[in-house]
């Protein structure tokens, strides 16, 4: 490999670390923010898990996350992105497919939606990406039970 | 004044809004969404359940403790299984209150973290839970045993240990199942019994297994593991809502309760 061949392979390897780096901290961020939403819950005596998930959405494209919910328990997901502009909504399905949402709110970047299962069971978390600015918009999701 | 409270209150209709019915269908085709994403259950900690189960009654945390001492072992399959069980029996300890127990749980969780090379991954967190124990916060401290369960699969995913990982959860899992039914068989009710509803989490353990390395697949507990969620997964109905006997309780009670054992001796 000459010299010139091995910078352009430096700089290719360098700007693929810096984009890697760049998709983790705005997973990171859209994180921070899904847990500033879910912060006034916690008063409220909702526990916050620990697992969160999230990744990159077209616009009007969708992910849905798999959960075991359980009667008696009330439930607040919480999801928000690091674009400022962006417009996500969070709803939640039963196995069959249908809305079960008890309660939900949009604000900005944040979205969050309340479950009170009538059923132990597998239900879903559907997020999508209603409006943004950019063409990969970061997200994440959170959830508390009480 | 007037008028800003209505700028304010119409700002308020702008920037907080209840989501449009017709932005989210009421019915959704799930088939759409990719397997993989729908598939991969979200692993509920223990503490999930506890807290249903303290609502329908008042049960007896304490006589659903483990007293029997945990013998080293040096399989990483049992040890992450292991790890599983103890963190789960913290969840029991919080719900019982009990403040020395928590703190021993705390440095069991630390003893056997270390011998899968992950303790460097918890210890802020079992200091914590010894903290949290001794203010007698126990929100806290359930919070902290969820953030070990985590931080222990997270650091073995980050030595490309994801199977290991998995077994943690399963471990969690098998003895959170052992204290469920335990409770319930004790004061049957069918919201309780509900709780043991879990097709979807069932299969996707069962699945995990199967794609878990050949080593660990074959790994006796693992064996039995999968054996047994599928004597489970009948018992517990397919349909949400379905009622699960007294009957399926007691018999998911004694695999899991075996199991459980067989966890801790190895065999």
């Amino acid at each position: 490999m000459n010299s010139s061949k091995r910078n352009l392979f430096k700089f290719a390897l360098i700007c693929l670390g810096a984009l890697a780096f760049n998709a983790q901290a705005s997973v990171d961020d859209a994180l921070s923010f899904a847990h500033e939403a879910a912060h006034p819950y916690v008063k409220q005596g909702y526990v916050v898990r620990e697992d969160a998930w999230g990744g990159d959405l077209g616009v009007k494209d969708q992910q849905a996350v798999s959960v075991q919910l359980f009667k008696g328990n009330e439930y607040w997901f919480w999801g928000a992105s690091d674009t400022k502009a962006a417009v996500l909504s969070v709803r939640i399905y039963d196995s069959t497919g249908k809305m079960v949402d008890a309660d939900s709110w949009q604000k900005g970047r944040f979205a969050a939606t309340r479950v009170v299962p009538k059923h132990s069971g597998n239900y879903f978390a559907i997020v999508t990406i209603v409006k943004s600015p950019v063409e990969r918009t970061h997200w994440a999701l959170v959830y508390g039970y009480r | 004044m007037e008028k800003i409270k209505i700028i304010g209150a119409l700002l308020g209709l702008i920037f907080v809004t209840p989501l449009c019915a017709e932005e989210s269908p009421q019915q959704i085709d799930l088939s759409k969404f990719p397997a993989a994403s729908v598939d991969n259950v979200v692993v509920p900690v223990p503490g999930e359940i506890f807290v249903v189960l303290d609502k329908l009654g008042a049960p007896k945390w304490r006589d659903e403790m483990r007293t029997e001492e945990i013998k080293p072992v040096s399989d990483r399959a049992q040890i992450a299984l292991l790890l599983g069980t103890v963190i789960a029996d913290g969840f029991v300890a919080v719900e019982a209150e009990d403040k020395e127990a928590v703190k021993n749980i705390g440095k069991e969780v630390l003893r056997l973290a270390e011998a899968i090379n992950v303790r460097k991954s918890v210890i802020t967190r079992c200091k914590s839970i010894t903290d949290q124990a001794d203010a007698r916060k126990w929100s806290a401290v359930r919070q902290e045993f969820d953030g070990a369960l985590h931080d222990v699969r997270a650091a073995m995913q980050e030595l490309n240990d994801d199977d290991l990982a998995q077994l943690v959860s399963l471990g969690g899992w098998v003895r959170g199942t052992e204290v469920l039914t335990s409770v319930v068989q004790k004061n049957y009710s069918v919201d309780g019994a509900d709780l043991l509803h879990q097709p979807g989490l069932i299969n996707y353990f069962d699945k995990r297994i199967d794609t878990m390395n050949q080593r660990l697949r074959k790994n006796s507990l693992v064996e039995r593991i999968q054996r047994m969620l599928g004597k489970i997964r009948p018992l517990i109905g397919d349909r949400d809502g379905a009622t699960i006997s007294q009957e399926s309780v007691k018999r998911i009670h004694r695999m899991s309760a075996e199991m459980v054992n067989a966890i801790k001796e190895g065999n």
